[in-house]
């Protein structure tokens, strides 16, 4: 089942175009990261997609309804975790759930408690009080109490330490994975999302430029050495590279797709030996988003 | 205090079943490796198997226990035993869980296919020890030197894991 689906949508303000054309359909139980540099448009297209901000052209819609005119109905099945925390610095955390609770019919009141207990957050202390970390996993009660089906966080952890960030993210996804559950996250820390994410979806020009399985990213983007046994000639090249570099003999190359027919392929074409080379999940991005740069 | 709170989660999860913790701690997820998480678990499942460590008909760790001891995706482990019971190393007991197959086929040397053929290969990894070796302006004994010394660590810290359990 598709949660949400946006059609070539665009965001533009009044001095800067920041989405060109987004593309992204996101299926039920996916846990999808969000990359781009900052300023990409990543906080843009969350709040595009949550009915925050008015798009300019395309089309975005979550359960089918479209984002700009959500029903009530829609609305209780989403969970917003924005980039900074926002409640009253005066109540208590249990009072600013409550508060929070108020405003949806299918509150689960003892979840919530449940949640404070077991991610440690002191109930009575008031808001103002309470850490950085404190603060998010907050947010993040508020965000779950009326048990969402889609969970939206918006960097929702770059204001923590590695080990709060972790830490956060893990609780998060505990409650969270079964399948059923739907979340869309934006990071520009990519250590977060590689313990986590099933899907991985990068933002750079304004377009989503890469969506795919992190495992199948993983398995696809290789760097491949070539040694071959005289100089390799100008007219070297090979299609779809996203980085080239040669040097005599000796050639280095990334690649979107390789299979073994394609080194295969290679080794006949060039009369070289190759060696490959796994991609972690961050030089995937800096191969993807510097070659977006360029073009 | 994070840790705190992740123990006290954990206990939440699984009461004091310490036996199978002692079974998470045997794996290390590396996430920022190019190697999916999946694989690596394969990978670990597999050497567990074949060294004799675990037996056919051990129960795996389930995969919810997996997940939050190791702090990984649920999805990502569920893609993992289902894979190694595809490869014929794990099997589904209903209602249980998974365990190790009777005839693990990762011992079953013609699996495996003659000495050859595994000495083929190991090339590859061959091919690119001895090119970073070269990088970094080591002669071949130098590199080879290398090898030994971390097979000998390796054998000492399994040694030492046994006295430990």
């Amino acid at each position: 089942m598709t949660v949400i689906e946006t059609r070539q949508l665009a965001k533009n303000f009044t001095f800067r175009d920041v989405l060109a054309s987004v593309d992204l359909t996101i299926e039920r139980g996916s846990v999808v990261g969000l990359l781009g540099t900052n300023g990409s448009g990543k906080s843009t297209l969350i709040k595009c997609l949550l009915g925050l901000l008015k798009a300019n052209k395309g089309t975005s819609k979550i359960f089918g309804e479209d984002s700009w005119a959500l029903s009530a109905h829609a609305k209780a099945r989403i969970g917003y975790v924005p980039q900074k925390p926002n409640f009253y610095p005066w109540m208590s955390a249990m009072d600013i759930v409550d508060y929070m609770g108020a405003f949806y019919e299918t509150w689960d009141r003892d979840w919530t408690r449940e949640l404070m207990k077991r991610w440690a957050l002191p109930t009575c202390d008031r808001a103002e009080a309470l850490s950085p970390g404190q603060k998010q996993r907050l947010s993040m009660v508020m965000a779950l109490g009326h048990r969402p089906e889609l969970i939206v966080l918006d960097e929702p952890v770059a204001s923590l330490d590695p080990l709060g960030r972790r830490e956060s993210l893990r609780q998060l996804i505990e409650v969270t994975q079964d399948g059923d559950h739907t979340m869309l996250y934006s990071t520009h820390i990519l250590s977060d999302l590689e313990r986590v994410a099933t899907h991985v979806a990068i933002l750079a020009g304004g377009r989503i430029i890469c969506y795919d399985e992190l495992d199948v990213l993983k398995e696809r983007f290789k760097r491949l050495r070539l040694s071959a046994a005289k100089n390799l000639p100008d007219s070297f090249s090979i299609p779809d590279a996203l980085q080239m570099t040669k040097s005599g003999k000796e050639a280095v190359v990334t690649l979107p797709n390789v299979s073994e027919d394609l080194i295969q392929r290679l080794k006949q074409q060039w009369d070289c030996e190759i060696t490959i080379e796994d991609l972690n999940l961050e030089e995937i991005f800096l191969e993807l988003s510097s070659g977006e740069g360029s073009r | 205090m994070a840790l705190v709170t992740k123990e006290l989660t954990r206990q939440a999860h699984y009461g004091s079943n310490t036996l199978m913790r002692e079974l998470t701690v045997l794996f290390q997820i590396s996430p920022s490796s190019g190697v999916p998480i999946y694989r690596q678990i394969m990978d670990q499942v597999r050497s567990l198997v074949q060294s004799g460590r675990w037996q056919t008909g051990t129960m795996v760790p389930s995969v919810r226990q997996m997940a939050v001891d190791l702090d990984i995706n649920a999805m990502t482990v569920s893609k993992a035993y289902a894979r190694l019971e595809i490869d014929g190393v794990l099997e589904r007991v209903r209602g249980t869980g998974m365990r190790v197959m009777a005839t693990p086929s990762v011992v079953n040397p013609t699996n495996l296919g003659s000495l050859n053929s595994r000495k083929e290969q190991l090339r590859p990894a061959a091919v690119e020890f001895l090119a970073q070796g070269k990088q970094f302006g080591l002669s071949l004994e130098q590199s080879l030197a290398v090898a030994t010394k971390v097979a000998q660590e390796i054998s000492e810290a399994s040694s030492q894991a046994k006295v430990l359990k």
